[in-house]
């Protein structure tokens, strides 16, 4: 498997021409990486959205530096910016389209989307996708939609600024005055929204299909990684999960566009004509948050789980060690899976739910937190007694462990509706789910750029480069959510565009208690904006690490340069169109690492048993597929 | 279904008498709520009707499912998933229910028992 | 490379691909129906309005209910054709599945046809329950007068030019004020300047100047001066409004503002340099301190400002000579007074209000909403309607001409009157089978009831006695066209073509909601448009999928026909599907 194999694989095969091998590419690994870059530059967009929305909270008076106001026209500024300073309707816009961002165009397609395009076929020894147009359609699909979200900005009516969550009636009034709705960028968030979550249908379908179908020979469904588990079960959250949110984005867009009133309640009254509005009423706000969070709240998992899964991979692979624990994890991660459809109504304990409704969920909620400790546990006593190896993945991988802890356990007060009256809507909720999602799954996704980067391109990305991104990150990282949990308890509200200034001077009259907690928190704000911009210069180095390994980078000498078990280490570095030169069969479990039995540390799935070990049997005959006709 | 010349002969039959089948069913839903001899429950549309309508609906969508849809001949993974799919909406829309219908209660209107209840004015001022 | 079990079932599973894929999208579709259904249910149970029951015409829902079983039934013959290699069959079967999509979508567009040409008004009144009866009908068609009154004209002229609906706004403008941060007015400049014509000018009222910049930093001139220069003027009074004149302003404005903005943005920098340089911010406690200095710095600012910038007006004005009849669509303004009128741009005109009535052919009332109000208030609902503006209004022509003052009911007081009466005979039949009346039979007046009521009398008029006598003889029955199932007078509701309906003016002030009966009107026809049209796309996407199959499957069934066998089941599956939504769809809708 070395080299000359690709090229005698890639003989029978005509040469494509540029715009169909890397633009429209049915590829599963070339559609892989597009969602990977493409992600990659939404992230960033993202992350810019939230160094504006950061420097306004910290200093609210102050006019944007020109480091970030240098990519906005005069005519922009004019018509976004108070004399520089953000106002708070455009730091409503930016949170908003920050959070849809991040989760919907970011970090989602990032872990699912191309880690699970690029691995996912390979780990199952698949020649590709089942359905590999329908794979090309679904990241197309996905890019328009996330371009059209993104073009509003530039609209008369601004991008999208009723939050992420879109919480109708706001969502159903703002940009009301544009005449021609299908300009005004709370329409085009739904319509970007119907296209995604279209795009993300497809992508279940056609992943839960090659998983089920496309298994190589011998691999049962207890010798596939556990990164194949994980991604199964986030295909069907996104399945059955995302319809819901569809529909009611469908019943949004009808409230925009023709004036209906499916979650506009009667009796609204406009403020700003002075008037009653002019819709018929009787519609059911609550209804859009529950069909919203009942997507929501799997859209968590969809999040976590890819990452889950890389960890999972990288940390046998470093410590040389089996997985502690695969069964249970597999089994935890069906669980979590179907526990994460009845928990959603956790989100709304402020809603005026009753008791009885809010206890269910309550102990719903706090019943899916044993699957999740069930992973990490095993992931943390994987680690014990092993020879860990620490390369770039592994430490990346090691620091989410802690993260990702430190962002679960401070969801448990949330679970408890008791508690949540005081943290709902506070920085406390914003620290608990950054520290998920930047720390822990950012963290995991990035160990998994470092682990398969020499599969995809067949060099090693820069270690010091490397450390140079990892240990800041690590710092700032905590410097930026750590202050928010305290800031929260304190009760700042997380959508002050002011940081709370508003309240301070009430506050030094020393009459208003809330004020006085305000005051004692608020400068905590400049450190805060100030790591979360020194992030921001620290992923300088991956950015610039990714693009010089890819020509200088350190060049692999075999196939499988981490001495990894599982089938994508199989294939020529990197795969041909058709991944596999052999008939790939798995011969035994997926985390086969230290075998007192065998030579080498590690004893890969798809190496056939040797003629006096004992017999390993592919758990059921290879069979040949009838030729067609 | 992979059925044989033979046997998808035989199911043409089948699927004949399953659409009439429908259709009679179409007619009789029809029937139940306009005709007035037929009127179950009371006078007009009420829950009566609404079961009686859903049900008709629910055992013609099962022969569409069953039949046409050829679950009578999958295997039982097809079944878990589509069950799956029905049990998992009907599920969340009542708990969904539950939770628009579970109301706050107040403590006792009639006695005070220290809780806050909006009806009543407040026993002890508050500062 | 070749993808494994296109054609063949993988042996553990069973399955090919392609079934796999469609089950799980099945699914998802499920799912996304489920969501919707829900949204059905809930704004059903919770709606704070009477929910409109039985309110389609049931014969094209139970057409389609029949296309779509059929179709379902053609279309596994289709594929069992295909199994058996008769490639003529399977074109034949297939082919009727298409013909059976087409007829679905156009009875669809005939019932969307019928609901988006149906107007609904709901009537704001006085009294303890604020009126809220509704009527429903078609809405009749106008034209301005000499005098710029709204006219009706008769529907033969309906095409003509200068002829609109009669639910329209006319109001007098004599001013049009531009808001210029609004970037584009061009959709309403072009409508007002059409209805202008050459026989009104709009000119700009003064002249839009605006500082320059080069001048303002020369420094030669004070302010007063650098407005009067000559460089400073934009558009001269009496300026004509076209959409370029408006451009020129909007970029003379946006310009200024964005140099203002810049220069702003630099002082308040230099200001916050300043607190920083000066002011140590290490100490603590400082954020309060720092604060009031800066104020002190801000306001020394502010008047260094008003020297340095351009300080445009956001706001031009054109009168309109003489005073003009704007005609303009209610969804168009967001706040109407006697005296001025804001549209959805922000423009706003000055002027004065003309009478601007709905005037329509009625074909329904209904009083549920009134009678539920009244209930809510525990009040007798009988009384209350009795009181609404639509039975006590006086008719402008008509009742005097006859000139005996007998009768002062109105039209719709008539018709109450003869419903009563029937509703009398109606209680005391049901009462015999130990039934009561429904909230529909009791509130609401249906168009085959009112043209019953009117029939009963040779004269065409309405005649309460004579509608008691009928609806109370168990032999001879009311003539009621939508009972009589497949009577197609009334196929798709009212037929104003066939029927002549009471004629009514509501005034503006009495409108408190109208729409025609799209998703707007309310929560029942949104879910209804809203459920069937997706289901309609879902029709149409599966026959072009089939369609695909039709008539490009050929060539892969003379090389693999298993394949398009496969490709036809999975078709199949997809279209079962849809009839299968439709199978509940066509109960709750149209039946509940």
């Amino acid at each position: 498997m070395s080299a000359d194999a690709t090229d005698h694989h890639d003989d029978h095969h005509h040469v494509l021409p540029f715009w169909k091998k890397y633009l429209f590419s049915t590829d599963h690994k070339t559609i892989g990486i597009q969602y990977g870059l493409a992600a990659g530059a939404f992230l960033l967009f993202g992350f810019f959205l939230m160094i504006v929305m950061r420097w306004s909270i910290a200093y609210p008076h102050e006019p944007l530096p020109g480091y970030l106001s240098w990519m906005f026209t005069d005519g922009w500024k004019a018509r976004w910016l108070d004399d520089g300073k953000v106002t708070g309707e455009t730091y409503n816009m930016f949170g908003a389209m920050h959070g849809t961002i991040m989760v919907f165009l970011g970090v989602v397609p990032l872990g699912f989307a191309a880690f699970g395009n690029y691995v996912t076929p390979l780990q199952i020894g698949a020649p590709d996708m089942a359905f590999p147009k329908l794979n090309m359609a679904s990241f197309w699909v996905y890019l328009a939609g996330g371009l059209l979200m993104c073009a509003s900005f530039f609209m008369e009516s601004g991008a999208a600024k009723s939050g992420w969550t879109n919480y109708s009636p706001l969502a159903g009034y703002a940009d009301r005055q544009i005449v021609n709705q299908f300009l005004a960028g709370q329409t085009q968030w739904l319509i970007g929204l119907v296209l995604l979550i279209t795009s993300s249908l497809l992508g279940a379908v056609n992943f839960i299909t090659t998983i089920i179908q496309l298994r190589a020979k011998g691999l049962t469904w207890m010798r596939l990684p556990f990164f194949v588990w994980a991604m199964l079960v986030t295909g069907f959250l996104l399945l059955l999960a995302f319809p819901p949110l569809e529909a009611a984005g469908i019943m949004q867009l009808m409230d925009r566009v023709t004036g209906s009133s499916f979650f506009m309640p009667s009796g609204l009254y406009s403020a700003t004509d002075s008037a009653p509005m002019d819709i018929s009423g009787s519609g059911s706000p609550l209804l859009f948050q529950h069909l919203f969070w009942f997507l929501g709240h799997p859209e968590v998992y969809v999040l976590l789980l890819p990452a889950i899964a890389c960890v999972a991979e990288i940390i046998p692979c470093n410590t040389r060690k089996p997985l502690w624990g695969y069964k249970p994890m597999v089994w935890a991660v069906i669980v979590l899976g179907f526990l994460s459809f009845i928990v959603w109504a956790h989100h709304m304990y402020l809603t005026g739910m009753g008791p009885v409704i809010s206890t269910f969920f309550q102990t719903t909620t706090v019943l899916i937190s044993v699957p999740s400790v069930i992973l990490l546990t095993s992931m943390i006593i994987s680690l014990w007694g092993g020879s860990i190896r620490f390369t770039m993945p592994m430490i990346w991988a090691a620091a989410f462990l802690p993260m990702f802890g430190i962002g679960g356990l401070t969801g448990l007060p949330l679970a408890f509706n008791l508690a949540d009256l005081h943290l709902h809507d506070t920085y406390y909720v914003i620290g608990h789910f950054h520290y998920v999602v930047a720390p822990g799954i950012l963290f995991g996704l990035f160990a998994g750029v470092y682990h398969w980067y020499p599969k995809m391109t067949g060099r090693f990305m820069d270690n010091f480069l490397g450390h140079l991104h990892f240990w800041p990150s690590l710092i700032c990282m905590n410097l930026l959510f750590f202050p928010m949990l305290t800031q929260g308890m304190a009760g700042f509200h997380r959508r002050w565009y002011n940081g709370g200034e508003g309240y301070i001077e009430k506050g030094s009259e020393g009459v208003n208690v809330f004020g006085r907690t305000v005051a004692e928190n608020i400068s905590i704000n400049e450190v805060m904006t100030g790591a979360a911009i020194a992030l921001a210069i620290f992923q300088l180095p991956f950015l610039i690490n990714m693009f010089i390994s890819y020509f200088w980078g350190k060049k692999v000498t075999s196939d499988n340069p981490w001495g990894a078990t599982t089938l994508e280490w199989a294939t020529p570095t990197p795969p041909g169109h058709g991944n596999f030169t052999f008939d790939v069969a798995a011969y035994r479990g997926p985390y086969e690492y230290s075998r007192p039995d065998h030579d080498s540390d590690f004893f890969p799935q798809w190496e056939e048993p040797k003629r006096d070990a004992p017999v390993e049997e592919p758990a059921e005959k290879p069979e040949k597929e009838a030729p067609k006709a | 279904m992979a059925g044989s010349i033979e046997e998808v002969q035989k199911a043409k039959r089948l699927y004949m008498f399953i659409g009439l089948l429908l259709f009679f069913f179409t007619v009789v839903t029809v029937a139940v709520a306009t005709v007035e001899s037929l009127d179950f429950g009371g006078h007009g549309f009420d829950k009566v009707d609404a079961i009686i309508g859903l049900s008709i609906a629910a055992f013609k969508a099962s022969l569409v499912m069953i039949i046409f849809m050829h679950l009578n001949h999958e295997r039982p993974l097809v079944y878990f998933v589509y069950i799956l799919g029905i049990v998992m909406a009907f599920f969340c829309i009542a708990l969904i229910g539950w939770a628009k219908d579970d109301p706050i209660r107040y403590g006792n209107p009639n006695a005070s028992d220290g809780f806050y209840n909006p009806d009543k004015p407040a026993t002890r001022s508050v500062h | 490379m070749e993808i494994p079990f296109i054609v063949n079932v993988r042996k553990d599973t069973g399955l090919i691909n392609s079934k796999v894929g469609i089950w799980l999208f099945l699914a998802s579709e499920v799912t996304l129906f489920g969501g919707l259904f829900s949204g059905y249910l809930f704004l059903r149970l919770y709606a704070d309005y009477p929910w409109p029951e039985r309110a389609l015409p049931v014969l094209p829902g139970l057409i389609n209910t029949f296309v779509l079983i059929g179709s379902s039934v053609t279309v596994v013959f289709a594929w069992a054709a295909l199994k058996m290699r008769e490639w003529r069959k399977f074109q034949i079967y297939m082919s009727i599945t298409l013909v059976c999509a087409l007829i679905f979508m156009a009875l669809k567009g005939i019932e969307y046809k019928a609901k988006f040409g149906h107007q609904a008004v709901q009537i704001d009144g006085d009294g303890p329950v604020q009126g809220h009866e509704i009527v429903e009908g078609h809405v009749h068609y106008a034209e301005l007068d000499k005098d710029g009154q709204i006219h009706e004209v008769d529907k033969e002229r309906k095409k003509e030019d200068g002829v609109f609906s009669a639910n329209r706004i006319a109001f007098k403008a004599s001013e049009l004020s531009f808001v210029l941060t609004r970037p584009s007015h061009e959709a309403y400049v072009k409508e007002i300047l059409k209805q202008a014509g050459d026989s009104h000018t709009i000119t700009l009222k003064e002249a839009y100047r605006v500082i320059n910049e080069d001048e303002l930093y020369k420094g030669d001139l004070n302010r007063t001066e650098l407005l009067e220069s000559e460089n400073a003027l934009i558009a001269d009074a009496g300026a004509e409004l076209s959409t370029d004149v408006l451009d020129d302003l909007e970029d003379a404005y946006l310009d200024a503002r964005s140099h203002d903005r810049k220069v702003r943005t630099k002082f308040l920098a230099a200001s916050w340099d300043w607190i920083r340089d000066e002011e140590g911010i290490d100490e603590a406690a400082t954020y309060v301190i720092e604060m009031d200095l800066w104020k002190e710095r801000r306001k020394e600012d502010g008047e260094k400002l008003k020297i340095v910038t351009l300080g445009p007006v956001a706001e031009v004005t054109f009168t309109i000579d003489p005073p003009l009849t704007l005609v303009l669509k209610p969804g168009d303004l967001v706040k109407v007074s006697d005296v001025d009128i804001k549209l959805r741009d922000d423009t706003v005109a000055k002027g004065e209000m003309l009478p601007s009535p709905i005037i329509m052919g009625v074909d329904a009332l209904d009083f549920r909403h009134t009678a539920q109000r009244a209930e809510a208030e525990e009040l007798d609902p009988f009384p209350v309607i009795e009181q609404t503006w639509l039975l006590t209004h006086k008719a402008h022509h008509g009742d005097e001409e006859e000139g005996h003052d007998a009768d002062h009911r109105n039209e719709f007081k008539k018709i109450w009157d003869c419903h009563m009466a029937w509703l009398k005979a109606e209680t005391a039949r049901l009462k015999t089978k130990g039934r009561e009346p429904s909230m529909n039979d009791k509130f609401r007046v249906n168009w085959d009831q009112i043209i019953a009521y009117r029939d009963v009398n040779e004269e065409l008029e309405y005649d309460a006695k004579m509608v008691y006598e009928y609806a109370s003889d168990p032999d001879d029955d009311l003539v009621l066209y939508s009972s009589g199932l497949f009577d197609l007078k009334g196929f798709a509701g009212a037929n104003h073509n066939e029927f002549d309906f009471p004629h009514l003016e509501i005034p503006r002030n009495k409108v408190g909601f109208e729409s025609t009966f799209t998703p707007r009107w309310n929560t029942y026809y949104a879910i209804y448009f809203t459920i069937t049209g997706l289901h309609g796309l879902h029709v149409i996407g599966g026959a072009l999928v089939l369609g695909y199959y039709l008539f490009f499957g050929r060539k892969m069934y003379d090389s693999n026909p298993e394949w398009l066998a496969n490709r036809v089941e999975i078709g199949g599956l997809f279209w079962h599907f849809v009839d299968l939504v439709w199978i509940f769809l066509f109960p709750i809708l149209y039946l509940m």
